[in-house]
């Protein structure tokens, strides 16, 4: 077990939200080594999502724009929520509001919902119009919905960050004194893709988040910034597809990864990884095996 | 849904450039239904896997039919005899016949023959009577493997068959229509038969219904998966507008 802000893990090695749906559609995957997951990102009400293509892969990685389709909470607490709470691992909503308040309100209906183990704060999506990255780009609006969602509820509080920003270390502190009990680091990349035929983005959204191995320096790099400034848990993402991947988020200071693309690519990524981590790694203080470690050379 | 590591068994041309390629993995072989597909994944080879509608089943072999579109398509022609890919599969919602609807129609352009062989075995064991509609834009390019009861061609250039559209190559009396192939064909045979069975291709990503990467514009106003719900639909539930008409595959570094 992995105690990361508030939430018993049944080990270091998550889902990630966005790539695990709401945990019925994954039929390989072994929920035995399923530290956790997040959900679909949802917001207050049902949205449809973007038109199609969604998605287009790229060299070691692929775009996506799915703009965060979903059934909106109350489908949520009513269809899914139910299973949940007889799962054997957490499950924590990933949740999104185009203002503050929304946020809030979120919080405030998922509060006490039975099979609800903690929300993650997505300030980060980059394929929606409004809220998302919007929110995470500074520390001031990040406080602002952190702290919106502290007031709405006693759940564990996770906030997802974005890499799209120049000092991730001061989001992660503001986050932190807003009241958030772990930080997830890092959202999706934004990128685009040309169609040469066409001559138009390949992405009916034009841009879309990149994921997969062609990001996991770049998250490692900002997931190991996070875990100095911070003194709540890290969770990193990013391109994680093997478990040695894992093991150089938890040599960077992270107690928990999240794995997202490589579950596409194998259902049970995740089992897989989680299997192949080694035990003295994860029994350590990762803050305190990372801190006496040069910072990445600029 | 099955993971199998499934070595090649074969391959053969049917059509230039056109290649079947058959991988033994019995389980998938045993419980795959007609226009289900398999997702396969190549390493080395690009980041996602590669969705194929099976196309014939043979013992434990499953067949799947493609022609090099770009980087995983050509490394998947370049495996030889007893190299191995990995196969996930049975996936998605394949063709429903029904006993009383009549004689079935298989109507395809060019790869979209794909779930047609599977189509047809499932409809004779029905006692249906099956007439294979198979369009391309050449003789040449044009894969001569059918099954049912009776074969009708289209070309382009018409140097076989009906010059034109495959949809003009559909006798009359048909029942019940089943169709596979580009969007532009499938959004014209919507307009004539809305109650067909149309298999879709799309771009997919897990092709397992988490990434919601796959989506279908349907009428309703929702988008749903062609993974899961599909890819097999109703064609006049699908707003054909708002599909891309071409599907451009980018090559993976």
């Amino acid at each position: 077990m992995v105690e990361v802000g508030g939430v018993e893990l049944q080990s270091p090695v998550m889902a990630a939200s966005g790539t695990f749906g709401y945990g019925t559609d994954v039929p390989l995957c072994d929920r035995k080594a399923l530290g956790g997951m997040v959900s679909k990102g949802i917001f207050l009400n049902a949205r449809p999502g973007t038109p199609p293509p969604r998605i287009v892969e790229t060299p070691s990685g692929m775009l996506n724009a799915i703009g965060l389709q979903g059934p909106g909470v109350e489908a949520v607490i009513r269809d899914y929520a139910p299973l949940w709470a007889t799962w054997d691992f957490p499950v924590l909503v990933n949740i999104n509001g185009e203002s503050v308040d929304e946020y809030g309100e979120l919080a405030a209906r998922l509060d006490g919902v039975p099979g609800v183990a903690g929300l993650e704060v997505n300030i980060s999506c980059p394929n929606v119009r409004e809220g998302g990255l919007f929110f995470g780009n500074n520390p001031e609006s990040a406080a602002a919905v952190t702290t919106a969602v502290r007031r709405r509820t006693s759940l564990p509080l996770w906030v997802k960050l974005t890499p799209a920003v120049s000092d991730i270390s001061a989001i992660a502190r503001a986050c932190e004194e807003a009241g958030a009990d772990a930080l997830s680091a890092v959202n999706t990349f934004v990128g685009m893709s040309f169609d040469l035929g066409s001559g138009q983005p390949r992405l009916a959204f034009r841009t879309g988040g990149l994921s997969g191995p062609a990001i996991r320096p770049l998250a490692l790099y900002l997931a190991y910034q996070v875990a100095r400034a911070v003194s709540i848990p890290v969770v990193g993402i990013g391109g994680i597809a093997r478990a040695e991947d894992a093991m150089e988020f938890l040599l960077a200071g992270c107690r928990a990864v999240q794995v997202g693309t490589a579950t596409f690519v194998d259902p049970n990524a995740i089992g897989k990884i989680a299997a192949g981590i080694s035990l003295p790694l994860v029994g350590k203080d990762p803050l305190a095996q990372s801190s006496d470690r040069p910072l990445a050379s600029r | 849904m099955y993971d199998v590591e499934a070595p090649l068994a074969g391959r053969r041309e049917v059509a230039r450039g056109v290649w079947v390629l058959g991988f033994e993995a019995a389980p998938i072989a045993h419980s795959v239904r007609a226009g289900q597909f398999v997702n396969l994944l190549l390493r080395p080879g690009p980041l996602l896997r590669r969705p194929f509608s099976v196309y014939r089943v043979d013992h434990d072999v499953v067949e799947v039919v493609l022609k090099a579109v770009g980087e995983g398509t050509r490394m998947l022609l370049e495996l030889r005899p007893g190299d191995r890919v990995s196969m996930l599969g049975p996936l998605g919602t394949g063709f429903e016949l029904e006993r009383e609807g009549g004689p079935v129609a298989l109507v395809s352009g060019g790869l979209g023959v794909a779930p047609m062989p599977l189509a047809a075995r499932e409809a004779q064991a029905l006692g249906l009577t099956v007439h294979w509609v198979h369009g391309a834009r050449t003789a040449d390019e044009l894969c001569r493997e059918w099954e049912g009861d009776e074969a009708w061609w289209a070309t382009d250039d018409g140097s076989l068959g009906v010059a034109g559209s495959v949809l003009q190559a559909v006798p009359v009396g048909v029942g019940q229509v089943l169709g596979c192939g580009p969007n532009r064909m499938l959004a014209a045979l919507a307009e004539r038969w809305p109650e067909a069975q149309v298999a879709l291709e799309t771009y997919m990503g897990c092709g397992t219904g988490v990434c919601l990467g796959c989506a279908v514009p349907r009428t309703s106003g929702v988008f749903d998966r062609a993974c899961q719900e599909g890819p097999v639909y109703r064609s006049g539930s699908i707003r054909w507008r708002d599909l891309p008409t071409a599907l451009h595959y980018a090559v993976s570094a």
